[in-house]
This record gives structure tokens, sequence and C-alpha cells, in this order.
């Protein structure tokens, strides 16, 4: 293990104040990730910055940002992802959301829009184990397991940790604010997944096409990209979009 | 006389379920965090919901405390938990020695356990070591951090308490022997406002010894962190833990599309300046290996270490109310309206919130009853709506 030397620049603003950027150089292991650098500015040069992070795991989503102007998570993204130490990282906060202070983003309306489908973050999963990485593709992916005893089925957290990546990444939300955005729509696509009332799949479907829906979308696929999460929520936008078109076609088909 | 105003100093576990709890028996709450909900010790937390399994061979009140806790939270917040139980697994013929007194242990603290075929456990756990012996079923779960928190503060914001995030304590103001108020800096403005109270709650985990000082009174915390590792790729459905006596990487903890080897303990002087010993790192790798052989060829997603806050305990001090957390009530040090609550458990922090304020509202002269057993918190989402960024 070496330790690395890395510069920041650190996007600054206080309410009242010019935003700007402010430079430091902190000392890291070269295993260590990108919140850990901007955990040592302010441990060590400035407590007044502000910055957003809880799990350092990828679990919480909270610390999201970009870093040289692409969205990341700092808590999983190592140095040798952005750039080889010698080059200053550009630290700012996610586009698209009004800023609070420095990193810090305002992230109410997008909670609000995750409120819409009323999506439970927590899913049945059918057993086996998501084996995601490529190179394990030499593991052999477990057959469908015997539950254990006094379990009726597998529970999962759902994938999406609503880090808002996907809401600064996307070309649309830029421009349309009134877009409800690619994390609201996925989770419009699983809360249909897991419900089979049909008053209740009729109201996410109207949230789907309606004025804020998945017609706003320019097909960009950024927020696919982008997503920490493997969520696709691009993918998903476009499956409501079939099962919309379906829909009609059906009720074309009928009068 | 108007409603009694309580402070609460510090938004993870411990202070989110206090503050919860204050506003549900009818009192004023505002709490105050330098930075994000659960941005300290509780955030990066193993994400474990204790069955009691862990603590029930040497430390029965705590176990029996988990388990309570863990059925009650399933009841109050049954949306935010992963519920795929946990197994204790034998892999050497000295963890071995272990099963009967483990499964006596749990049977004494009421924690549901079944003794299950290895050939049952291999099938449900296919990465499990092969070597297996002897496989205990608990119900184990695995919740998170953060939204464990929101909730807790979205039910609180509810019933009419306030959230102060990103602001920072920086002067605990007494009149004659009791506090009375604390002064905050709004790291937005940078702003100094004084708030009144009428009674403070040190809820700031490592770092209560320096608010503790604040108000001119000693608690001695030992910060003293644990390094965590979470791979890139989730190996079990179920939480394993080492059949054995407790120690480091003695457990995997997995969640959405990845687990987590922990723990290890150093102590540190300054919980905000934490290096992660590489060795602990590679300790992880080691010990997980032996629970499930493939992990070393996993990629590592992420590495944390926080401190967690161990108070150097005199067993005489009779401040201290209670043996499965810290709670100071600061009167004993000639210090009126200021309580320290530490230690402890997210598992448990419900009842630790529960304790800490039965005694605020004994101090207080307030008659209410504690109603967090029952009470389904809100959908965490909420904390962030209405007006609170």
């Amino acid at each position: 293990m070496k330790s690395l030397d890395i510069t920041l620049e650190i996007f600054r603003y206080k309410s009242g104040e010019q935003p700007h950027y402010d430079t430091f150089t902190v000392q890291v292991d070269d295993t260590a990730h990108v919140i850990d650098a901007i955990d040592k500015v302010w441990a060590e040069h400035d407590h007044t910055l502000m910055f957003r992070r809880a799990c350092h795991h990828s679990s919480c989503g909270s610390c999201a940002l970009r870093i040289n102007g692409v969205e990341k998570l700092p808590c999983i993204t190592r140095f040798s992802d952005v750039g080889d130490g010698k080059i200053p990282l550009r630290i700012e906060p996610l586009r698209n959301f009004p800023i609070v202070g420095d990193l810090v983003v305002d992230v109410s309306g997008f909670f609000q829009r995750m409120s819409a489908s009323d999506m439970s973050i927590t899913r049945d999963a059918e057993s086996t184990l998501p084996l995601s990485v490529d190179d394990l593709s030499t593991i052999v992916q477990p057959k469908v397991v015997e539950l254990p005893d006094n379990l009726t089925h597998f529970n999962r957290f759902e994938n999406c940790i609503e880090c808002g990546i996907c809401m600064s990444a996307c070309p649309t939300m830029a421009v349309d604010n009134k877009f409800f955005g690619p994390a609201g729509l996925a989770a419009i696509y699983c809360a249909l997944q897991k419900t089979d009332d049909p008053d209740e799949k009729a109201h996410l479907m109207a949230l789907a096409n309606g004025e804020q829906g998945v017609w706003r979308c320019h097909s960009a696929f950024e927020c696919t990209e982008a997503c920490p999460q493997a969520v696709d929520p691009a993918g998903k936008i476009m499956a409501l979009r079939r099962e919309l078109t379906a829909n009609r076609l059906k009720k074309a088909g009928r009068s | 006389m108007s409603t009694p105003h309580v402070i609460v100093i510090g938004a993870g576990s411990t202070g989110s379920a206090t503050a919860h709890d204050l506003a549900l028996r009818g009192l004023r709450v505002t709490v105050v965090d330098r930075g994000e909900v659960a941005s300290g010790t509780t955030g990066r937390n193993h994400c474990l919901l204790h069955s009691g399994g862990r603590y029930c061979m040497n430390d029965q009140e705590s176990a029996i405390e988990c388990i309570e806790e863990n059925m009650t939270l399933r009841k109050i917040m049954p949306d935010l938990l992963e519920l795929n139980d946990g197994l204790f697994v034998a892999i050497t013929e000295e963890d071995l020695t272990f099963k009967e007194r483990f499964l006596e242990a749990c049977a004494a603290c009421h924690i549901p356990a079944r003794d299950i075929p290895v050939k049952h456990a291999l099938e449900m756990e296919p990465f499990l070591n092969p070597k297996t012996l002897a496989a205990v079923q608990i119900p184990d779960g695995v919740f998170e951090p953060f939204r464990f928190c929101l909730a807790f503060l979205a039910t609180a914001r509810l019933h009419g308490a306030v959230v102060r995030r990103y602001e920072l304590v920086t002067e605990i103001i007494s009149s004659g022997k009791s506090v009375s108020g604390v002064k905050i800096r709004d790291y937005r403005t940078g702003k100094i406002e004084t708030l009144g109270a009428d009674l403070v709650i040190n809820a700031a985990g490592p770092w209560a010894e320096d608010v503790a000082a604040m108000a001119g009174v000693k608690v001695p915390v030992q910060p003293t962190p644990g390094v965590m590792v979470t791979l890139d790729c989730r190996l079990n459905n179920m939480v394993l833990n080492r059949l054995n006596k407790p120690s480091d990487g003695d457990i995997v903890v997995p969640q959405r599309a990845t687990c987590t080897i922990g723990t290890t303990s150093w102590k540190v002087k300054d919980p905000d300046l934490i290096t992660i010993p590489p060795e602990h790192i590679e300790k992880m790798i080691d010990q997980g290996e032996q629970l499930m052989p493939i992990v070393r060829k996993i990629p590592m997603r992420a590495r944390m270490a926080v401190a967690r806050p161990l108070i150097v305990k005199d067993a005489s001090d009779e401040r201290n109310v209670s043996r499965t957390f810290e709670c100071f009530d600061h009167s004993y040090d000639g210090v009126e309206g200021f309580v320290t609550i530490s230690g402890g458990k997210t598992t448990t922090s419900r009842a630790m919130a529960e304790r800490v304020t039965d005694i605020v509202c004994k101090k207080l002269g307030i008659e209410a009853e504690c109603r967090t057993r029952e009470v389904r918190l809100a959908s965490y989402r909420l904390f962030f709506q209405g007006g609170q960024q």
C-alpha cells in the first residue's frame, strides 16, 4: 500500500456568497475512495464544508455528487477510476437540484416524486443470489434454493438507493423541471410489479402516462449509464411506454 | 406552563429514536446535527438487525433486549427490513463445542433457534464453507441505518419535532447550575443562533465527550473504530455468523446485491480522524473466507470504519442507570437539565430512547406513557418533505 497526494477542487457555496472552488490537498492510501479524501478535507482543513454521507458502502445513497463532471457515489469510486491522482479532481454537487450549501443539495422534490408511486423499498425475491459481476461468470449460478424453515419467501431491498444520480445525469431534467425523472418512473414500474390491485395499477399507469410522465423522456439513456445500482431506469421507462401503447391499442380495438 | 422544550444533540439512531419518543409524549423537540442524518457512527453500521444470538452466551441481558427490539422493529418499521433470518455456523471442531451451549443460551433468552441439517444449510447458502459441521437458524435481519433514522425523525416531525441539520452546537448555555439552551452555528450561513431549552440531551455518540465538556461535565468516551469490508456481490441469502466466541470478522451481513464482512476493533484519539489499518482489511477477507471460501475472489466494493462510542466504565458509577447502554443524569455532577445517552446498538435504540425519555419526563414533571412499541413509523421519505431539505 502506498499513499497518494490527492488534490481536490471543491465547489463552495454559502447563502449570500458567490459560488467558487476551494483547492485542498490531502494524503490517502491507494485503496481509498473519493469519500475518504472529502472526509479528510473536512476533518483536517475545513469543518464548515457541507457534504452528505452516511453508510460509506453504497447503501444509503446520500453521498452522490459529481467528480470531474460525472455523477458518482464517492464511497465506491476509487482514484484510479477517475484520474491518476495528480490531476486535481473537481468535486461538485448534483445538477438539477437546488443547492443548500457547498456539496449538499435539496432532495425534498426528489423524495416527493419517489413518494408518488409509494413503492416499498423491500420486495419478495425468488431466492437466488444475484451474481452481477462479469468476471464471476465462471461461478455456477445457484439454482432456486429451498427456503429456510419458517420463511415463506426471501426478502430484498430494492436496488434503487434514491441517490438522485439519474436526476442529475438526465438531460430532460435539465430543461424540464416538470419531468418526473428516471428514478420516480422506475419506482412506478417496480410498484406495478408488486401489485395485483386493478385500482392501484390504474393509478400507477395514469401517473406514468401523465403530464410529468414517460412521454417527456428523450430516450438519452444517460440515467441507465450513470446509475450505480444497475436499476436501468431508461429500460423501465421504455417498458412503461410499451405497456401504455399496448393498452391504448387494446382500447382502440374494442371501440 | 408552556410545553417543555427538549434539544437533542445528534441525529444518529439514539437521537432519532429519542426525538420520536419525546414528540409522541407531547414534548416540544428540536434535533440538532452538524451534518446529515446518520452521518456518524450509525450510518457506517453493519446493518445487522440483531436476533441476540451474538450475545446470548456471554451477555444475557443484551441478548434479551435485542430479541425484544428485533420483534418490535418488525412491527413498527416492517417495510424497512430485509428479513431472511441468519445462521450460526460451526466450521471447526472447536466451533462445534459451542453448539449445545448456544442452543441452551438461545432458549434461555427466548431467541427462536433451530438446529438445521447441514445439508439444508448448504442448499440455502451455496457459498457456505462445505466443511460446515453445524448450522443454527435464528431470526437475524438487515436494516438500513440512514432510512432507519429518517423513519423515526419523519414520525417525530409529524408530531411537531424540528430537525436542524448542518448546524453545529458551539456552546451549552447555563443559568445557575441548570442548562438553559444551546448556541448553534448554521453552516449554510455562518450565523450563530441561541435556542432556549428546558433540557438538553447529549446523543453525540463518540463525540459525546466534547459535547459534555461544553456543559462542564465529564463523559469519558473511548472512540473505538471497527473496519468493515463490502464485497461487490451478494454471496449469502441469510446473515452468516461464526458459531464461537465473539471475534474479529465473525459475520457476513448481506444487503441488496452486496455483503459486508465485519468487524475489528482498535482505539483512536479523535473520532474525526480514522485511518484504516490495511491489515484489518486483510483480516476481514481471511475471516470471511472461512465462512465462505469464495470471498477472496470477489472484488471489494467499499471499506469503511467509524468509531463506536465506548464509554470508559466505572462499575461504581452511580450516574449510570443502565447496563446495556450508558445514560447519565448529570444532576449527579451538579448540572441540572442535561442528560447524556450513549453506547448500545442501533437494534436497541428504541429501548434506549424509552429509558432516556422516561428519565427526562420524570425530571420535567410530565406524565406520559411510552407508545413507541406500538406506533407504526411514517414513511422515511416524508422526512424530506414539508419544508425541510
